[in-house]
């Protein structure tokens, strides 16, 4: 069908050309992050170009990793990202197969509730929430960032993993059901194993927005020793510095980074279908 | 309770699983016991139960996080609540003070019609333009839309929002280091920078004009005229600009509206494209007449989602500008605000009001749309 010219080639070439340029421009900052990183503080704040650090070195990082502060944040964050991204995700798998598994009285209005929730913003609720785990004397600890997870947090996310358990045939279920198994056993053993890459997304998803989540830690996390990593870096930044220690803040955002950059990159292929799929909003 | 606080929340969260195993359990059980009154078979009252105890956790989740906390907010609107004072009735008094007399909430309605009529439009744009140039078929398609989802990834994390903060100072950062270095060797450069600046500088003091109701800033840069051939973006620097860097940031950031998009045109029927090749149909052509029309609802899809994100925008404003006075009202979203206004001194019952007022908005933005894309959304073919 595609006939080969000049101006096909022409055509490819600078098609190549802008979708470089544009890549280039969108990984930019990172590169950005990690080249300034590298830098020695007076050429992260030289008046003039350096793409790349004139004399690069690691006394930033070695600065940075031997900082209590920095690494009490980062197990802050590695402690309330491992233990809410658990709790959501064993929940949001049990929702999911009531809603595509059973059949039971009422399903299809709890499922159009759960689906209408969607419309509202998390960060419309925060007010009374935060009203709600004062009583509970929730507010300085970690409680209120992760326990909410525990309840299947996350109605897209159900409904994504939802749509996965659906595609699964009827018959499987009805096979073990004669050998004896209940609900649990097949729930865990049968339908979980078979829906392994969508889990492996939404744990994805999860992840990132608990790494990311800033919000949150700011309205609970009163204490600096249980700072997490977005909270404790953005307060690196301090304008009455006269010279920001760049190196160093972009050491530890490079060293914030890492994990995201580790799940996005094994998870990037199912995460790009999954969006693809349900025009979700990562 | 122990004081070691990862203790304390490894024994709440063990506390909160046994809590709802429990209620999971019992509201299987009421289920069943309820389908059993209405005389259900033992299958059907069996499959109650199953059902019942695994949405439980949603269920109880949404009635503990959802339900409640609406009502008692909506209740909580219409009081002076303030912790750990006692609410008092006090009527439509929070509503009326927010519509009529806070310059904070004003100035983040403002900032989100900025965001929408601007922002939006420039951030579908890019996405749809990437999305198109994605759609060529050809070889690294992968690794491109790799790196055009990226910033959706990093891009609501604080330490790499700071980045932005080091990129767009406004003396030595790199992007104005090299508008500065283009602008001397090239003369077109030159004016199409001076050409930008002076754009965006009267559009923002007019927007800024909005929010104060006062023009002088808008007369006065009107004035001003042409900017001067060493003038630059003052990015993070005055409320004339910061509203630009936050969209640059969300142009950034249009990965998910990419991929959507990349999904509209892949749903495109071949037959279509290849008829309009035969017919002599060119490219731009082809684009404006076939694909363009048929991805309209991906279009209104993401400008809703667009609109209501705006709303909500905080990492960035938070990193660009939590330590200035003066930049973050000429740049805060509506839930920025609300966080500021809502908790500087527990103020529950004027957030509730804030909180009420973004759901309505929420609300009415979905229908409008709703209502408004049958006009000119194409869904044939779909």
């Amino acid at each position: 069908m595609r006939r080969y010219n000049v101006f096909t080639i022409i055509g490819r070439g600078i098609l190549y050309l802008l979708l470089t340029f544009a890549s280039l421009l969108m990984a930019f900052p990172l590169f950005w992050m990690i080249s300034t990183s590298f830098k020695t503080l007076e050429d992260a704040n030289a008046p003039f170009i350096q793409w790349l650090p004139p004399q690069p070195q690691l006394t930033a990082y070695l600065q940075v990793l031997s900082d209590p502060h920095f690494l009490r944040a980062y197990f802050n964050s590695t402690f309330y990202a491992a233990l809410a991204l658990t709790g959501t995700l064993i929940s949001i798998a049990a929702v999911a197969y009531a809603f595509s598994r059973v059949q039971w009285p009422g399903r299809n209005i709890v499922f159009f509730l759960m689906l209408s929730t969607m419309m509202i913003p998390a960060q419309a609720l925060i007010v009374p929430q935060y009203v709600f785990f004062n009583k509970l004397g929730w507010i300085g600890t970690f409680n209120p960032i992760i326990i909410p997870g525990f309840f299947a947090g996350g109605a897209a996310m159900i409904f994504l993993l939802r749509q996965s358990m659906a595609q699964i045939p009827k018959e499987l279920d009805e096979s073990a059901f004669m050998d004896g198994a209940n609900h649990l056993q097949i729930w865990w053993e049968i339908v979980l194993p078979l829906v392994k890459a969508p889990l492996a997304t939404i744990a994805t998803f999860l992840f990132v927005g608990y790494w990311n989540n800033l919000l949150g830690p700011l309205i609970y996390i009163q204490d600096s020793k249980l700072y997490t990593l977005p909270v404790y870096v953005a307060q690196l930044y301090n304008i009455n510095n006269t010279i920001q220690p760049w190196p160093t803040i972009m050491a530890s955002a490079v060293l914030t980074t890492v994990p995201l950059m580790i799940v996005f990159f094994f998870a990037q292929r199912y995460i790009l279908e999954s969006i693809l799929v349900s025009g979700l909003k990562g | 309770m122990p004081d070691d606080p990862y203790l304390n929340t490894l024994l709440m969260s063990a506390l909160a699983v046994i809590f709802i195993i429990i209620t999971s359990l019992g509201l299987g059980a009421l289920a069943r016991f309820i389908a059993k009154l209405s005389g259900s078979s033992k299958l059907r009252q069996a499959d109650a139960f199953t059902g019942y105890l695994f949405a439980s956790p949603w269920i109880v989740g949404f009635i503990i996080f959802v339900l409640i906390p609406l009502f008692t907010s909506l209740y909580w609107s219409f009081t002076d609540y303030r912790i750990p004072n006692h609410p008092d009735w006090v009527g439509f008094e929070n509503y009326a003070k927010l519509i009529l007399g806070d310059s904070g909430f004003r100035a983040s309605l403002v900032n989100t019609l900025f965001l929408t009529v601007i922002g939006l439009p420039l951030q579908v744009g890019v996405a749809l333009l990437l999305a198109v140039l994605l759609n060529q078929k050809m070889r690294g398609e992968r690794i491109f839309r790799m790196s055009f989802y990226l910033p959706v990834v990093l891009g609501f994390n604080a330490a790499v929002l700071l980045c932005w903060r080091l990129m767009l100072a406004a003396g030595n950062g790199i992007i104005n280091q090299v508008i500065r270095a283009l602008s001397a060797k090239s003369i077109l450069f030159s004016y199409l920078n001076r050409a930008i600046i002076y754009v965006v500088e009267v559009v923002n003091a007019f927007f800024l004009g909005i929010t104060n109701q006062n023009f002088t800033l808008f007369n006065k840069v009107l004035e001003a005229g042409f900017p001067a051939a060493n003038r630059v973006p003052m990015w993070v620097q005055t409320p004339l600009w910061s509203k630009m860097s936050v969209v640059i940031l969300i142009v950034w950031g249009c990965g998910t509206m990419m991929l959507i998009f990349l999904a509209g045109l892949n749903n495109i029927p071949k037959e279509l494209h290849e008829a309009a090749e035969v017919d002599g149909a060119g490219g731009w052509a082809r684009f404006w007449r076939i694909s363009f029309p048929l991805i309209t609802p991906y279009i209104f899809y993401n400008l809703i989602v667009g609109m209501i994100a705006a709303l909500q925008i905080f990492e960035p404003i938070y990193v660009l500008y939590r330590d200035s006075a003066t930049l973050a009202p000429s740049a805060f979203s509506m839930v920025y605000y609300l966080w500021m206004a809502t908790f500087r001194f527990n103020e529950i019952g004027y957030g509730s009001a804030i909180s009420w007022l973004i759901l309505i908005i929420i609300l009415i933005v979905t229908l409008f749309q709703f209502r408004a894309q049958n006009r000119w959304v194409n869904y044939e073919l779909y």
